[in-house]
Order: C-alpha cells, then structure tokens, then sequence
C-alpha cells in the first residue's frame, strides 16, 4: 500500500512536471521573441545612428534583454569577432544551435533568424534598415501568434499534466 | 615598435582567405619586409607590388616576374576578402566604399575596383568588388627629423608647407612622423597643438576614434572627417596651432583650407604630383599655388629610395631651400 501511495505521488509530481514544462515553453516563446524584436529595434539605430561594425552593434543591442537571448546574441557577435571570415548567417546558425534549447523557438522562428542573418551587413545603410523592418514584422506576426498559443496551451497543459497524472493514478488504484 | 612582417601578420592576414594567407606565409621574409602592396585580382595572380618591381606569387610561394604563373585569385577570394575587411558592415562603410577605399586597423588602405552603381549621375556604390590593392601601412620613426628645420620658423611658428609627391612615395608616412615630431618635444621645439583631419584614418590609424600608431602628445585627431569639414571644426573648437591633413584635391579642402590659413593656423598637407610645374594644372590646388598661401613646397621622389626629399623651396623668398 505504502508502495502505492509514493508510486502515485511520484506519478502526480512528474505528470504535472511534464504539464507545467511544456506550459512554460508556450509562455516563454512570446517572451523571447518580444526580446529579439527589441533588440533588433536596438541594432537597427546601433546600425544606423552609431555605425558601429556588426559585431559591435549585436554585443550592444543585446543589453537588457533576458539571459537567453542576450546569451545568443553575444555568442553570435564574439563568433563574428573571433573570425572576420565567418558569414553572419553561419555565426547565428552555430549560436542557434548553442542557445536553442534555452530559447524555446520554434523551427519556424529560427527559419526568420537564419534569414535574418542571410543578409546583415551586406547592404548600406537605407536598405539594411527596410530589411530588418521586414524581418521585424515577420518577427511580429509570429510573436502575435505565439501569444494567442499561449493563451490557448499554456493553461491547458498545466491541467493536462496534473488532471493527466491523477487519471493514471485512479486507473492504476 | 612592431616590425613590418607582425604588422601583416597582425592587421592583414586575418582578413585574407586561408588560401592566400598560407601562400603569403610561404614567401621568403625579406620580401616581405619590403613590400608595398598586395593585389588581389578576381580570375588574375596574386601580386606582390615591391619597391622597383611587382611579381606573382606561385602556388609554393615563390615569386615570379611572369604573372601568368601565379596563384590566380577567385572571385571567392575577392569576396572573401572584402566581406573580412568590412567586418560584415558594409553599412558602416558606406563612405568609404563610395570613394573606392577602406583603411583597416594600423592605417593600411585597401583600394577596390569593381561595377559602379549610378543613382542620377552620381556614384552611389560600387557592385561586384573584382579588385584589391592592400597598400601597407608603415611607420617610420624620426624620418621626418632632418627636415623639420625646414618646417619650423624660430621656435615659434610652423611654416605651411605643401608635400607634393607621385602615389607611393611616402607621404603619408612623412606626415605622420611631422605630426608625431609638432606633437612632441623630441626635436628642441617647444612643441604646438596639432589637429589632424585623418579623411582615410590612414595618418594616424584610428580605432574607435583613439590613434593606435605613436603620434605624440599634443594631438587632437578628427578621423574619417572629410578635410573640408574637419578643418573648419578642429579651428571652432579645438584652438590648433597647425592642421595637418593627406591628399589635397577637391574643391571644398582648397575653399577650408584658405580658411584655415587665413585664420593664422598654419596647414601642412599633401598634393599628388611630380613637381610644382605638374601641380598647377590641376583645377583647384593650382588657386593655392598662385595666391601662394603655403610657405614652404616639399617634393617628394622615390629615388634612390621612397621617401627622399628632392626639394625644398621657400615660397615667399623664391628660393630653393634644399635640392637633391
């Protein structure tokens, strides 16, 4: 019996965990995909107003912005940094492939960073700041659709987990 | 101070695609220390431009006069190479790349040719880079010691003096060492307040604003200014006793430096050009050269070697002052 209880209780904790975990995900997309879009907002006047050299301007603008994205910022600025011929496309896929995990992105999110990437530092001025807008609003919508996933799977989930947990518990009693 | 070789190791070879960077690491090290230039030519041989000759570099690294023998550049190379040296900023560069050049850490200038892009008659970029002229950046302490003297009028004042030299005969190199000589007490003068309006960043090699090269102490640098601009603020705001500034040519520097000189600071700059005579056909400088507003022409040649004096003349007095 004593066997029982602590076999459902362990199954209670780990099905709420799973529940909550996956929950957080959905909450923490919105969040960093709000914290990209201002630092990119930040990197376009660090572009356009200080003319800093690319590197400089992703180490900048990622001030402020949460460990995570701050993280894969700075990662993609010192691989840029440390070998002046690597492509900033390829300095964002190898942080990407460092940072992914803490940053709960999406495959499609991280398709717009790749993209964003695919022609940073290649155009004057003018047209690397209508490219990044475009980038921006690609970044917005997705963050538009994030936060409605939140809103419909965060609570859900957490449910799921624990209501989940405590069917299995009553199947297995 | 840091010799030439490190200097190429250090400013230039991270920049360069690895390819090239091994093969230029292959060739014999007094060469290298010799060298003026490194071209770079998309589908033409990697060259070497030395003192009296230029030459390809092989595929072993060796040299050889006959260009079709060299390790021929890729268009890869060429857009290798530029991507580096704009550290993935075209944007901050823009300037720069509109007047055919960028200058990378330690005052080396890197030339470029490739498709102009027009916007209503006026460059507005250049598309496609096919080539690169890596002029490298030397530092010559106390070259400019001996003529100094030439330069300075009883401890008190500094003569504005025009350099007149062809392309690749020192004066860039001249002037730096004027600049870091006025800037400190080294030469029995009391030393003035020097303001350099470094256009290219190439006198003074700035990074991030803060010269990297040794040019003394009492030097205020306005870098990546354009001359007729920068003069005009560098007299405004920081009270320079003489303004140094390269390659006179346009006519907005000829208008600020008549500026300068009528407000009692004293303007040391550069002209291309073989001789006096060849300088007055050109369009603007030669409005100075008749008004006289220098007081001092220097002229430099690369014979016997670059950077020698082949004249000095005061202007006022009509006189040869130094003639090789």
């Amino acid at each position: 019996m004593l066997l029982k209880l602590v076999g459902s209780i362990f199954v209670i904790f780990a099905g709420s965990y799973l529940g909550f975990s996956i929950a957080k995900r959905y909450i923490k997309r919105p969040n960093n995909l709000r914290q990209v879009l201002s630092c990119i907002v930040s990197l376009k006047s660090y572009m356009n107003y200080t003319v800093m050299p690319l590197s400089d301007s992703l180490m900048n603008c990622a001030m402020g912005a949460n460990r995570e994205v701050t993280n894969f910022f700075i990662t993609t600025a010192n691989l840029l940094k440390n070998n002046y011929l690597l492509l900033p496309q390829e300095a964002i896929q190898k942080s990407l492939i460092l940072h992914r995990n803490k940053l709960s992105l999406t495959k499609e999110d991280c398709e717009v960073l790749l993209l964003f990437g695919c022609h940073l530092g290649e155009m004057n001025r003018e047209e690397q700041q209508k490219y990044l807008t475009m980038i921006q609003k690609r970044l917005e919508i997705l963050e538009g659709e994030a936060t409605a996933l939140r809103d419909k799977n965060s609570k859900m989930y957490r449910y799921l987990g624990v209501c989940g947990s405590l069917m299995i518990v009553l199947l297995l009693f | 101070m840091v010799s030439i070789l490190e200097k190429i190791q250090r400013d230039i070879y991270p920049y360069l695609p690895l390819t090239i960077t091994h093969l230029l690491q292959q060739v014999d090290k007094a060469v290298m220390r010799s060298i003026i230039e490194i071209r770079l030519r998309a589908n033409r041989s990697l060259q070497l431009v030395l003192p009296n000759c230029n030459y390809a570099v092989q595929e072993n690294g060796k040299l050889n006069s006959d260009f079709q023998q060299g390790y021929i550049c890729s268009e890869a190379d060429v857009m290798h190479t530029i991507q580096a040296m704009s550290k993935n900023s075209f944007y901050a560069l823009e300037q720069e790349l509109r007047m055919g050049y960028i200058t990378l850490e330690g005052g080396h200038r890197v030339g470029i040719a490739g498709q102009a892009i027009l916007n209503d008659g006026n460059l507005k970029a250049i598309k496609n880079i096919s080539s690169m002229n890596i002029r490298i950046s030397r530092e010559m302490k106390n070259c400019a010691v001996p003529i100094m003297p030439y330069l300075i009028d009883h401890d008190t004042r500094i003569f504005s003096t025009l350099i007149i030299a062809p392309p690749r005969c020192g004066k860039t190199t001249l002037l730096r060492d004027i600049v870091r000589s006025l800037g400190s007490k080294k030469i029995n003068f009391r030393g003035v307040q020097v303001g350099v309006v470094d256009e290219r960043s190439e006198i003074t090699a700035c990074k991030n604003g803060i010269p990297t090269l040794d040019i003394g102490d009492c030097v205020d640098v306005l870098d990546g200014c354009p001359k007729s601009t920068g003069i005009l603020m560098l007299i405004r705001s920081m009270a320079p006793d003489v303004i140094i500034t390269d390659e006179l040519g346009r006519k907005e520097d000829v208008v600020a430096l008549s500026e300068a000189l009528h407000a009692g600071v004293s303007v040391i700059t550069s002209v291309h050009g073989d001789s006096i005579e060849s300088i007055k056909y050109r369009p603007y400088v030669r409005l100075l050269i008749e008004e006289k507003y220098f007081d001092r022409y220097l002229v430099l040649t690369d014979q016997p070697q670059i950077g020698t004096v082949k004249e000095i003349i005061s202007v006022k007095d009509e006189a040869v002052l130094f003639l090789r």
